[in-house]
């Protein structure tokens, strides 16, 4: 796909939709202007996610995928002035994982086995982010230009992203459309797998130290494909474009174009990929790499999305989305869900939902040992192979617009607790529970 | 992918022909339901599909980086 003819007709675009609505009239009936946030907000968000399967990726396409999730995120948004706002946004994401576990499989009590967790310390890891964004909004609110500055960690990837937007309302506020752009620069701290560690320059192969002791069966002349990856940078750049209209008095819709381009280092080093035409090696029941993942380093996708949220009646909303996705490792999706929120009272509203996911295999998706050695790029990573999902959801949500209960200085003012249950067409799902609670300062 | 471009702007630009509403008619416009973004709770659910599915971005939620996902 040529990129830069891309752009040039999304930026046509783009100046035709926003030159069209400003000649269809500005909005002539300023009286007052309202404070953008009134007063300072606090939103605590959490989840616990938990996933099983059988295709881990890092044991090349068989194994164990079980992994839990707990995130804790703290949200602050604090009003500047009349215009301005600052929104502080600090998480942590603790994870427990059966299959990055056997990034090395042999350092637990038990055999090594790809359906066996490890108890070394791949087993677990800690994400953290740290947001920074700051939003001004125009004297006629119908102009916000915002930037954001973010920073996350966790032991083996570091990321510094950057970003800004701008917002343009017209037609007395029924339109609006608004252009982003972000750049993430990370770093990745490349971890191996066990026994190919012992294959770098100067690690001396099976004469390591790592195979003293320990048998290898099956094809006992074990020579894998591997050099460490020399770039361990990954940059992604994404521009958006987004637009949205009030169509009746009881719906609107909003379309979103993103365009994102990634270069550096997109293999993920642990997953473990085996070849179709090299006799197999095992040390106990653990089959050796015979190479990681190879995969392009760039990539360029598109999404273009579309919601509609129409407004039935007092006690119902019908929420809908829409996504397509392509990008030129060959993957093609469509996302497509509804959520329906009824009001039981002033009080209390549920929101069912469902979500159907459906996704191409990438171009260098191969399963368990089917890729080729004489291969340029493969990877038996099955969130890039073709799979169907489909995802219910139920949640529950109080509101009390009085905020009668208070911790300290703060009142709530809703809590919100969800939960989805997913499922591939293969040995995957998933299920996640997720809350928020929203504070507001007296 | 230019053809889907320029179904996208049409379909764009058609909107801007809608109905202006007044503030006072947007009283059902304004329902916390009706926004055209998913609630901070389900910020979590995106991040789990960003790292699980090749698709990513027009949701909201991350279009890549930040993460070692996709």
């Amino acid at each position: 796909m040529d990129i830069q003819k891309t752009l040039q007709v999304l930026t046509v675009v783009f100046l035709f939709v926003m030159a069209g609505n400003a000649l269809q009239g500005q909005d002539a009936s300023q009286t007052y202007t309202k404070r953008v946030l009134e007063t300072t907000e606090v939103d605590f968000l959490t989840s616990y996610y938990s996933q099983t399967g059988d295709n881990a990726a890092v044991s090349g396409g068989i194994g164990t995928e079980e992994l839990t999730d707990v995130t804790g995120t703290f949200v602050v948004s604090i009003p500047l002035n009349d215009d301005d706002v600052l929104t502080i946004d600090a998480g942590v994401s603790a994870y427990t994982s059966a299959s990055s576990s056997n990034i090395n499989p042999f350092d637990g009590g038990e055999p090594g086995d790809p359906f066996v967790a490890s108890s070394g310390a791949s087993r677990s890891d800690v994400w953290t982010n740290l947001t920074g964004s700051y939003s001004h909004s125009s004297d006629d609110r119908n102009t916000i230009v915002s930037g954001k500055l973010s920073v996350s960690s966790e032991y083996d990837y570091f990321s510094l992203g950057f970003g800004g937007g701008l917002t343009k309302l017209f037609n007395e506020k029924n339109t609006e459309v608004s252009v982003n752009a972000n750049v993430y620069l990370d770093k990745w701290n490349a971890i191996y797998p066990s026994e190919l560690r012992s294959f770098v320059p100067g690690a001396n192969g099976l004469a390591n130290g790592f195979f003293a002791g320990r048998t290898i069966t099956g094809n006992t002349n074990y020579a894998p494909i591997f050099d460490k990856f020399a770039d361990e940078t990954r940059n992604s750049y994404s521009l958006g474009f987004g637009f949205s209209q009030i169509l009746t008095k009881n719906l609107q819709g909003s379309l979103v174009l993103d365009f994102v381009q990634q270069q550096g280092l997109l293999s993920t080093p642990f997953q473990r990929v085996y070849f179709s035409d090299v006799a197999d090696s095992f040390i106990e029941n653990f089959q050796l790499a015979d190479a990681v993942e190879q995969l392009p380093d760039t990539r360029f996708k598109i999404a273009a999305g579309g919601r509609l949220n129409w407004y039935l009646n007092a006690n119902v909303v019908v929420r809908s989305f829409y996504r397509y996705y392509s990008d030129d490792w060959g993957i093609s999706s469509h996302t497509a869900s509804v959520e329906v929120p009824i009001k039981l009272s002033d009080k209390f509203s549920i929101y069912p939902s469902y979500r159907y996911y459906q996704q191409t295999s990438a171009d260098y998706f191969n399963p368990y040992e089917t890729a080729l050695s004489t291969d340029t790029f493969y990877t038996s990573d099955y969130d890039l192979s073709e799979y169907t999902a489909n995802q219910l959801g139920m949640g529950i949500s109080y509101t009390d617009i009085f905020t009668s209960t208070h911790i300290w200085k703060f009142g709530l003012k809703s809590i919100d607790l969800k939960y989805y249950k997913y499922d591939r067409d293969t040995t995957f799902s998933s299920g996640i529970v997720t809350a928020g609670f929203n504070f507001v300062l007296d | 992918m230019i053809k889907k471009l320029i179904v996208f702007s049409v379909v764009a630009c058609s909107f801007g022909s809608c109905t202006v509403l007044k503030e006072y008619e947007k009283v059902n416009i304004n329902d916390p339901d009706m926004v055209l973004q998913d609630k901070k709770c389900d910020r979590n659910v995106t991040t789990m599909h960003s790292y699980r599915e090749a698709a990513a971005g027009a949701n909201g939620g991350k279009t890549g980086g930040g993460c070692g996902c996709n």
